[in-house]
């Protein structure tokens, strides 16, 4: 592999990384709240 | 409720920042006298571990104040800088492995620079484990701060490595005695891209802050359901 093969793998490791961790961590946002709304919603409603 | 105005404003100059470094470094910048175009990964590599140390003393001087007043957006901040700071020691450790390949012809040798971040990298893994695993969530963060404030330490003795034990790693060019010893060409790319990767840290921390604020609203939703049956 040349230099620019290990720089290529290097920044290409990174942006995985970066950008794989920013995916996850809005689904676990996107989830966190869909969660939350419900547990509010309940809270709202009177128990029969 | 969606990401607050200064996550925003974050993200866009992160990415602006990002752009610039990545520019500087793998076009403007010129090849190292010695490396050549391989030294290029230095502008991923050096940003990433201080971005990570920024992140793990973030991480300790929540763990104090969470300790001192137990308040739960302290915990909260702790735990946020903390997973955020594993994932740029990762980085670290990876492209230092590819840049060691390329220089030393090894991917892996057991330098104290190199173990002690394996290590910094292996506690704050764990003190990722440690809030997962436990059941009572008051007694996961009482733990964690502890262990976020022990393994803290790790990070001047990480930085100073290089100087008590002169093994393969070279010196730090950055931050040391007598200010930066790299070139000015070298150093503008360098300086950009540690702000690109500081504000992104800032916006991940931002962000993740966010869900860990929703995950304490919920529990507290589903304890106070709880008691009243």
């Amino acid at each position: 592999m040349g230099s620019w093969g290990f720089i290529g793998l290097a920044y290409g490791v990174a942006a995985v990384a970066l950008v794989g961790y920013l995916i996850g961590l809005r689904a676990r946002l996107k989830e966190s709240g869909a969660i939350l709304t419900a547990l509010e919603g309940d809270g709202g409603r009177k128990k029969p | 409720m969606g990401p607050s105005r200064i996550a925003r404003i974050l993200s866009v100059m992160a990415g602006l920042c990002v752009a610039v470094g990545l520019y500087l470094g793998l076009v403007a910048a010129p090849p190292d006298a010695t490396q050549g175009e391989v030294q290029r990964i230095m502008y991923l590599h050096v940003p990433s571990i201080l971005t990570a140390y920024v992140a793990f003393t973030a991480t300790f001087i929540a763990s104090v104040l969470y300790l001192w007043k137990r308040d739960p957006r302290a915990d909260a901040v702790a735990v946020s800088s903390a997973e955020v700071g594993v994932v740029f020691t990762g980085i670290t450790l990876a492209t230092g492995s590819i840049w060691g390949k390329s220089t030393w012809g090894v991917w892996w040798t057991w330098d104290a620079r190199l173990t002690l971040t394996a290590i910094l990298f292996t506690i704050y893994v764990g003190y990722l484990m440690l809030r997962a695993f436990a059941e009572e969530p008051q007694a996961a963060a009482r733990y964690g701060a502890v262990l976020a404030i022990l393994g803290f330490f790790d990070i001047p003795l990480n930085h100073l490595a290089v100087q008590w034990w002169r093994t393969l790693h070279q010196p730090s060019s950055l931050i040391r005695p007598g200010g930066p010893s790299i070139d000015a060409a070298l150093l503008v790319p360098l300086l950009v891209n540690l702000a690109g990767l500081l504000l992104l840290y800032g916006y991940y921390v931002v962000e993740r802050t966010r869900l860990e604020r929703m995950r304490q609203r919920a529990l507290a939703l589903r304890l106070t359901r709880g008691r009243r049956g």
